[in-house]
Formats: structure tokens, C-alpha cells, sequence
């Protein structure tokens, strides 16, 4: 039980991460590989602004505002100029990880490289639940990343403006054609994006402590996150986040500590070998199985491209 | 590195004027050979650290070409190449440190074990496509990653010191300098060697078109998933190649092959110009060179690294090859534009036009009149002098000694649907007499082009047989029924859009010429490939005048022509390898009058000389003008099938199609 909430509680972390990275995804087609860097932008602005003597209720808001502020700066900077030279080709790559470098070391001049403590919240304080205890904090993370995957997988699903996203997605022309401005949307998946990967990172915080390396670390582990549940889809890679937040934690438990490092790659291998388009995803093997036969979706112009 | 003039096309020869650029390259490749032997003849002589410096690029580069020969060409955008550079330098380290092997007895153990992991790789890419694909072979990275952080005998995360390599006698060291100087250099120079050689050769093209369209590559005869497995095999034994070069520049490291590693290679690619010459060079030289040049405070010099890869992107998105090419380019275009004006005068005294609206006077009238008249076309004649026989004839080792009686191609009771859902096709028979021009008409939605795919091998029939010139061919995959003799258009463009409109021609050529893609790697080198280059582009003149399309028209990339001229082009694709049958969707989609009377010439054209073609077409005229016979097909279910005149008159089409 233990096991099960650590792990579900830092799955929930790599699935906030998964998410930013999906969010953006499903509408512009672009993977923002400076995510992991927006997490690590507001632990960093969080730990400045309490060593300000800041309340940390003003730092934590200070902290997701600029990482959600950041995210529609790298829209402007790094991927709209690339994706109006050409919507297919793979530059976003290079432009959002000089992006990542860039905040990386602008972090680590600012804020200098060593770990700087982080405020504790409510991590001291703990309940014991069904055979195991759980801080309140760990409770709290859970709680945001579910309430945020539902309200997302909502918003995407159920809503207009949702499902204009998924239009945008799988055709800008015709979509811009029809009157929605592409552009404005996804500037608005990307602050979406920061906002859900600063969270991550103010939620974080009081475990991993304050560094610049912080990004490429929960970075790769939401990607991996996002792999085992899909790209498609943001819910399906919050659950993805969940399932790796439990492997690692099994893998650090039970085989050695050094096997968390390794261990979620090769579930993930076995995953992409079984399912190409993640566990959690329509277009996945396991669904269709079970699934009633439908006629398959035209392959997107982007997936073609890719 | 050298001075090569770098484009996006491949050499050969069109007929007429001279590749301004395969000509330079002809003339260059000497000096450059030579200024190359120079360069490493001082850098065998400098100091150990420029040495290590520049060797160490030159690995990045030979990896980063080798990435570039999978990703560039075909589109398979790997991250795995870091793992397979870990096999080629632990591979090395190991076999040499521990198991004392000699380095040279160790090269071609780590080439083979880097192809055969790329072989299975490449495997991969039949199941995972896109970005799955670059994920996957990420993964394959980071378990090798993995592997050797933990294995004793790679030496965990310290890694493993670099093995000694022989070096020359002191006497010759004092004349030619370093031997791991000259062991790296001759490295590189062949890995450029063979990946500049299949992009100068015939695969090139077809390499783009198994990226850009896979379906119009297997339907000129190219086995795709075969020749992506290979060409992956290829490049990972180039990154073995790179590993076993890399092992002797320093002490190795699992963080040197690790995940960023990967990425690393894609951004050097890209930054120096995905699908070109000189990118990957230049852009490992760049990714390579840039901590050492720029030396001052690790952040700042992270700052400004992060800053370039921006900069570099969002000003230059083609990278910095692709920047100076596309000026290059444009000065070619320039230039011919201004010779051909020159040369042959644009329409009859008409007043110039863009050229999007003024393609029409430039088609020439090349097949005025049917054959047999006596207004043969001079297009034609010129094809007959040149070649001693028909252009349009159709190859006689395809037919296969058929009786006339046998139908060209038939299909029995053929059903279909997609994924188990609607029936798309209900029991359709289907019956080309040889040498007619059969029509297939049907309102949208009726199933003409799923039948066309089926017939094509694109799509696989749920029950019915299906002969091709006497064989029976449902269960064959596209590229067989190719060699049938069977070849198709499709009705959205299908074609390499970077390559010029005689370069897409040329791929119509695929299965006419022997080991095409076994040649590659040393095309230039060998005679009888260059003597297929210059007559595949003839070929692929002589297809496209015979269409009509403008030799102009002709040398310029496919997505700069007008609508008309590429669809042409797709016609002279499917002409130029002397199909015995040939499949038409809806070749006159957005074509003007006098385009539409062109091709209704060129199908007279091709039955006169024993060409059968099965045609889909909305315009009714025209399809019962030129069909000798017509098979309406509505809801899936055939409704009609019979000689043009029985099938104008015929009351339950003109009610389900002609809407009378």
C-alpha cells in the first residue's frame, strides 16, 4: 500500500508533466521539449521568492504565472516561426530544446547550480490510510492531477471550443477557413502546457528540492510517461504517468534502486512493441481488441509527415 | 569540408541542355579528393589536440551522415543511432582491451553486429511509424544505455579507457603524420563516398518517393518495407563504423551515447540541413566544435548554444545547407529561365503570363492526331527514330506470349470493406479486354477507386480472384503485380515534390533496370550505372514530351508546376516503364479543355499500340468518346458493363449515374 501511494503520488507528477506535453500536442502537433523546463522554472521561481520572504501563497501563484507565461513565449519565440515556414517538418525539435538549454543555464547563472531547500508545505504532516501512510501532500497531488485530467479530458471531449482543438489539429487550413483563430489556440495550449508543468513543479518541489537539472530529469520521465499512455490524448497520459510512477516505484523496491532507472524503459519498449500508439489510446491494440470494428481514422497529414 | 555544389538533384543528364550542377560535380570531385588528402595531411602532422579535436567531429560527422541517410531520404527519424555508435565503440574497446584482439580483426565484427541490430530496427519501422518510430529507437538508445552503465565488463559508469591503435613506424610517421589521423579521414571519406553515392544515384529518387508516398513507390514496383530494412541496415553499420572510429579519441562513457546523445545527432542534421550534402558535416563540425571554440563560463556558453539552435532554426529553418542551396537554387532557376527564353519562345506571340496560368500554349501539341494517320506525332517519330521502336509500346517479355483472346485483367466477384464495416464493394465483376481503353464510371462513393486499389494491390479483395495478363494476382503485393506489367496514377499527387518533374519520371523506371538499389552505394563508380543514369533521364525526356510537358517544365520541381503538368507527369510516370496495363484515377481532375483533348489523344495513342487502360472519369463525354467499353458501378454493386454505345443508352444508368 505504501509502495502504491508513492507511486501513484509521483505518477502524478509525470503525468502533469505528460499532460503539458499532450496538451500542446494535440492541437499544434509540436512536442514542447522545454516541459520539463517550465517545471523547473517555477520550483526555482517558488524557492527565490520565499528566500525573498515572500508568503509562499504569492510565490506558488508568482511561479505558475510565469511558468504558464513562458510556455506562450516559446509559442512566439521558437515554434511559430518554424511551423510557418513549414507546418511538417521536424525544427520544433531543435527550437524547443535550445529553448530548454536556454532556461536551463539562464537558471543556473540566476539562481547559481547547487540545491537550494524548497518550503515544505504540507509534506509534514501525515495520515495513515488503508494499511499505509500518505502525506497530504502526496493526497493533494493526486487530487490536482486527477481533478485537472478530468476537467481536461472534458474540456477536449465534451466542449466546443475542446473539439475545435482537435479540428485545428488535424487540419489548420480548413479550420482557419472556418473562422478559428489557430494561432490564438495555440498560444493557449501552450500556456495551458506551462501552467500544468509549473503545477507539477510546485507540487514537486518539497521532494526534489530547487535545482536547474531538475528539468531534463522530470522531463524524460513525463516523456516516458507520455509514451505509455499516448500522445494523443491528455487523460490517457496522466494515466500513462500513473503506471510509471508505480513502476519505478515497485522496480526501486523490489529489485535494486539502480532498476528505476532502467526499468520503465523497458516497460515502455514492451509497451510501443504491443500497442504502437500507447495503452490508453483508441487506436491501441488492447482497445481494439475488445472494441467493436469501426473503420479506421484517415491518417493525419502531421503523422504522415513526421 | 569541400567545395561540392550541393542540390536537390540527382545527377544524370536530361537530353538537351547540361545539368549545369552535375557537371560541376563531375569536374569538382578531383580537387576536392585532393584539397580533402591535404587538410588530413596537416591535420596528421599538427597537435594531439587539434587532432582529437577535429577526429572527434569527424566521428559526429560520419554519424550524423549516416542518420541523415535514414532520415533525410526516407523519413525513418531515428534516435537509436547513439546506441548502435555504443555498439561500434564498446564493441571495439572491449574486443581489443579484454579480449585482446587486434583493432582492424575487431572493425568488421563492430560493423556487422551495428547492422544487424539495425536490420532489426529497421523492422520496426513496418510496425511504428513517425514520431512512434523515433520514440522506439529512442528506447533502443537508452537500453543500451543501460546495458552498459551496468555491465562489469563495459566498465559501469566510469566507462572504459580508449584501446591503443597501431601506430606507423617512426620513419613514416615523420613523412605522413598520425596513422589514427589517416585511419579516421579514410573512415570518413568513405562513409561520405557512399552516402553521397546513393544520393547521386537512381534509388535517390525512389528513397524520397518510399517518404513521400510509399503507395505510389510500390506501385512502380519498389519492395518499401525491404528497401527501408536495408538502407537501415546500411546506416547503422556506418554508426557502428563512427563507434569503432570514436573508441580511439578518448576515454567512453555511458553519458557520450545516452539519450541527449541522440537527439544530439538529429540536431546536428538538422541545423547543418536535413537531406542534404554537406548539412550533416557541417552541422556536427558545428555541435562538435562549439564548447571547445567558445571557452569561457559553462552557463554562458550554454546560454549562447541554446540561443544559436533558436537563432539557427527560426531564421534558417532548412539549416545551413539548406539556406545556401536554396540561394544556389534560385540562381539556377534564374538562369535557365533566362537561356530556355531565349532558346524557345513562350507560346505564339502571346504576352506572358505567369507561369500558373500560361501552362496551356506551353503543351506542346505532341501527339496531334491518332496513329496510324497520316499526322503521326513528330514527338513520337523523333522517339521512334531515337529508339528504333514505338515509346508507347508496351515491353512484349510482359505479356508473356497471352493469346489476344485472354483478358488483360479481370476480377471475379470482388468484395470489400473497410475495417468489417459498410460493403464497399459487393460482388463486382470486372473484365479488360486487352488493347481497350475501358472506362469505370460511377457516382462518388460507388467504390471505383477501392477497385482500382484493389486491382493495384494497394487494398487486398475479401473474396474473388483477380488475373493479370493470365496470372492469377490477388494475394500478390503491389510491387509484383508492377512486374506484371500493371502501373497506375491516383488521383491526389502522389509524386516527390522536391524532385524535378523528369527525376519523378524516372521512378516509373524502377523495375526496368537490374539492381537499382544494390548499385547505389557505389553508383557513380561504375560505368553501366552511370550509363543507366543518362538513359533513364532520356527515358524520362522522351516519356514527358511524349505527354507534352515542356522541357522546361521538365527540370522544375514538382511542387513549382502547375496542377496540369504534374498531373501529365504522373502519366508519363506510369507510361515511361512500358506497362502492359495501366490504371488511370481520374487523370483529367483540373485539367483545361485542351489538356483533357491531349490525353484523350495519348489513350488513342497507347491502344493503337496494344496498351490496355482502365480509366475512372467523371466527365462523361470524354469516357464515352475515347472507352471502347464502360463498367458503371453505383452503391458498390455493378450495375452495367458492356460497349460504350450500349452502355450510353442503357436506362438504369442514365438513372443512377447521369441522373435522367
Amino acid at each position: 500500500m505504501q509502495i502504491l501511494y508513492t507511486g501513484l503520488s509521483m505518477g502524478a507528477i509525470y503525468g502533469l508533466v505528460a499532460m503539458a506535453y499532450a496538451v500542446v500536442f494535440y492541437v499544434t502537433r509540436v512536442i514542447n521539449f522545454a516541459t520539463g523546463e517550465l517545471l523547473m522554472l517555477s520550483v526555482m521561481v517558488t524557492t527565490g521568492l520565499v528566500q525573498a520572504h515572500l508568503p509562499v501563497g504569492v510565490a506558488v501563484l508568482v511561479a505558475l504565472a510565469s511558468s504558464t507565461a513562458t510556455g506562450a513565449v516559446i509559442y512566439f519565440l521558437a515554434v511559430r516561426p518554424v511551423l510557418n515556414f513549414d507546418r511538417f517538418s521536424f525544427a520544433w525539435l531543435v527550437s524547443t530544446l535550445g529553448v530548454g538549454i536556454l532556461l536551463e543555464s539562464m537558471a543556473g547563472l540566476i539562481w547559481g547550480t547547487t540545491a537550494l531547500g524548497f518550503p515544505s508545505m504540507l509534506y509534514g504532516r501525515s495520515v495513515r490510510f488503508l494499511g499505509g501512510s500518505i502525506t497530504w501532500q502526496q493526497i493533494m497531488t493526486i487530487i490536482v492531477a486527477v481533478v485537472l485530467a478530468a476537467g481536461i479530458e472534458l474540456f477536449r471531449t465534451r466542449t466546443f471550443a475542446g473539439k475545435l482543438g482537435m479540428a485545428v489539429s488535424s487540419d489548420p487550413e480548413t479550420a482557419s477557413a472556418m473562422g478559428v483563430s489557430t494561432a490564438r489556440y495555440a498560444v493557449f495550449v501552450f500556456a495551458l502546457g506551462g501552467l500544468l508543468a509549473g503545477t507539477a513543479g510546485v507540487l514537486v518541489g518539497p521532494i526534489s528540492f530547487a535545482n536547474p537539472y531538475l528539468g531534463e530529469t522530470y522531463g524524460i520521465y513525463g516523456f516516458v510517461a507520455l509514451m505509455i499512455g499516448g500522445i494523443e490524448n491528455p487523460a490517457a497520459s496522466m494515466a500513462g504517468g500513473l503506471v510509471l510512477g508505480v513502476l519505478v516505484t515497485l522496480a526501486g523496491t523490489y529489485i535494486n534502486t539502480l532498476a528505476s532507472d532502467w526499468f520503465p524503459f523497458v516497460v515502455v519498449a514492451l509497451a510501443l512493441l504491443i500497442t504502437p500508439n500507447g495503452i490508453f489510446m483508441s487506436g491501441g491494440a488492447l482497445r481494439k481488441a475488445f472494441a467493436r470494428k469501426t473503420v479506421p481514422r484517415p491518417r493525419l497529414p502531421a503523422e504522415q509527415a513526421l | 569540408m569541400n567545395s561540392v555544389i550541393v542540390t536537390q538533384q540527382p545527377a544524370g543528364n536530361a537530353g538537351g541542355r547540361p545539368d549545369v550542377a552535375a557537371t560541376a560535380r563531375r569536374t569538382i570531385w578531383a580537387p576536392s579528393l585532393i584539397a580533402y588528402v591535404l587538410c588530413m595531411f596537416f591535420l596528421a602532422h599538427s597537435s594531439a589536440y587539434h587532432q582529437g579535436l577535429l577526429l572527434v567531429a569527424a566521428a559526429y560527422a560520419m554519424l550524423a551522415l549516416s542518420l541523415d541517410l535514414v532520415a533525410g531520404t526516407t523519413g525513418l527519424y531515428s534516435l537509436g543511432h547513439a546506441g548502435l555508435f555504443a555498439i561500434g565503440a564498446y564493441g571495439t574497446a572491449v574486443l581489443a582491451e579484454r579480449d585482446h584482439w587486434s583493432v582492424f580483426a575487431a572493425l568488421p565484427v563492430v560493423v556487422v553486429a551495428g547492422a544487424i541490430s539495425g536490420l532489426l530496427i529497421g523492422a520496426l519501422s513496418l510496425r511504428v511509424s513517425g514520431l512512434y518510430f523515433a520514440i522506439t529507437t529512442l528506447i533502443f538508445t537508452i537500453i543500451v544505455t543501460v546495458l552498459v552503465s551496468n555491465m562489469s565488463i563495459t566498465g559501469g559508469y566510469e566507462g572504459l579507457s580508449s584501446p591503443t591503435f597501431p601506430s606507423f613506424s617512426r620513419s613514416i610517421t615523420s613523412v605522413v603524420g598520425s596513422s589514427l589521423t589517416w585511419a579516421v579521414a579514410g573512415c570518413l571519406l568513405l562513409t561520405i563516398v557512399v552516402v553521397w553515392s546513393i544520393r547521386s544515384s537512381a534509388m535517390y529518387p525512389v528513397l524520397l518517393a518510399i517518404r513521400d508516398s510509399e503507395r505510389f513507390a510500390s506501385s512502380v514496383g519498389v519492395r518499401t518495407s525491404l528497401t527501408k530494412i536495408l538502407l537501415f541496415g546500411l546506416s547503422a553499420a556506418i554508426a557502428g563504423l563512427a563507434g569503432w572510429a570514436f573508441c580511439f579519441l578518448g576515454f567512453i562513457t555511458p553519458s557520450q551515447f545516452d539519450a541527449t546523445a541522440s537527439i544530439n545527432v538529429l540536431v546536428m542534421v538538422i541545423v547543418g540541413g536535413l537531406n542534404t550534402r554537406l548539412g550533416p558535416i557541417v552541422g556536427a563540425a558545428f555541435v562538435g566544435l562549439f564548447p571547445v571554440v567558445v571557452s569561457i563560463n559553462s552557463l554562458w556558453q550554454e546560454v549562447i548554444y541554446g540561443s544559436i539552435f533558436i537563432i539557427v532554426i527560426v531564421f534558417f529553418p532548412e539549416g545551413f545547407v539548406g539556406v545556401v542551396s536554396r540561394g544556389g537554387r534560385w540562381l539556377l532557376s534564374r538562369w535557365s529561365q533566362r537561356t530556355d527564353a531565349n532558346v524557345q519562345p513562350v507560346g505564339t506571340g502571346a504576352p506572358v503570363l505567369t507561369p500558373a496560368r500560361n501552362y496551356v500554349p506551353l503543351l506542346r501539341p505532341a501527339l496531334a492526331g491518332p496513329v496510324g494517320g497520316n499526322g503521326a506525332a513528330p514527338a513520337i517519330e523523333a522517339a521512334k527514330a531515337a529508339r528504333g521502336e514505338p515509346l508507347l509500346r508496351p515491353d512484349r517479355a510482359q505479356l508473356g506470349g497471352v493469346d489476344g483472346v485472354t483478358p488483360a485483367l479481370s476480377a471475379q466477384a470482388i468484395s470489400f470493406s473497410y475495417g468489417g464495416g459498410v460493403r464497399v464493394l459487393d460482388d463486382v465483376d470486372l473484365v479488360v479486354r486487352r488493347s481497350t481503353v475501358h472506362g469505370l464510371i460511377g457516382p462518388n462513393g460507388s467504390g471505383k477507386t477501392t477497385l482500382v486499389d484493389i486491382l493495384s494491390g494497394a487494398l487486398f479483395p475479401e473474396t474473388g480472384t483477380i488475373t493479370i495478363n493470365g496470372h492469377r494476382a490477388e494475394r500478390l503485393p503491389s510491387w509484383q503485380r508492377a512486374d506484371l506489367g500493371l502501373m497506375r496514377t491516383f488521383q491526389t499527387a502522389a509524386m516527390v515534390g522536391e524532385l524535378s518533374a523528369r527525376d519523378n519520371v524516372t521512378i516509373g523506371l524502377f523495375n526496368r533496370y537490374r539492381r537499382i538499389g544494390l548499385r547505389s552505394p557505389a553508383w557513380p563508380m561504375i560505368p553501366s550505372a552511370r550509363h543507366d543514369s543518362r538513359t533513364m533521364a532520356a527515358s524520362a525526356m522522351e516519356a514527358l514530351g511524349a505527354v507534352g510537358v515542356r522541357p522546361s517544365w521538365a527540370r522544375t520541381r514538382i511542387a513549382d508546376v502547375p496542377h496540369g503538368v504534374e498531373q501529365l507527369t504522373q502519366l508519363a510516370t506510369a507510361c515511361v516503364g512500358r506497362p502492359s496495363i495501366l490504371i488511370l484515377d481520374e487523370p483529367l481532375a483540373g485539367l483545361s479543355s485542351d489538356e483533357v483533348d491531349q490525353v484523350a489523344t495519348i489513350l488513342n495513342a497507347l491502344r493503337g499500340s496494344g496498351v490496355t487502360t482502365l480509366i475512372i472519369e467523371h466527365q462523361t463525354r470524354f469516357i464515352f468518346d475515347v472507352c471502347d467499353e464502360v463498367t458503371v458501378l453505383a452503391a458498390g454493386q455493378l450495375v452495367k458493363s458492356g460497349s460504350a454505345a450500349e452502355v450510353r443508352v442503357d436506362t438504369r444508368v442514365r438513372e443512377v449515374y447521369l441522373g435522367q
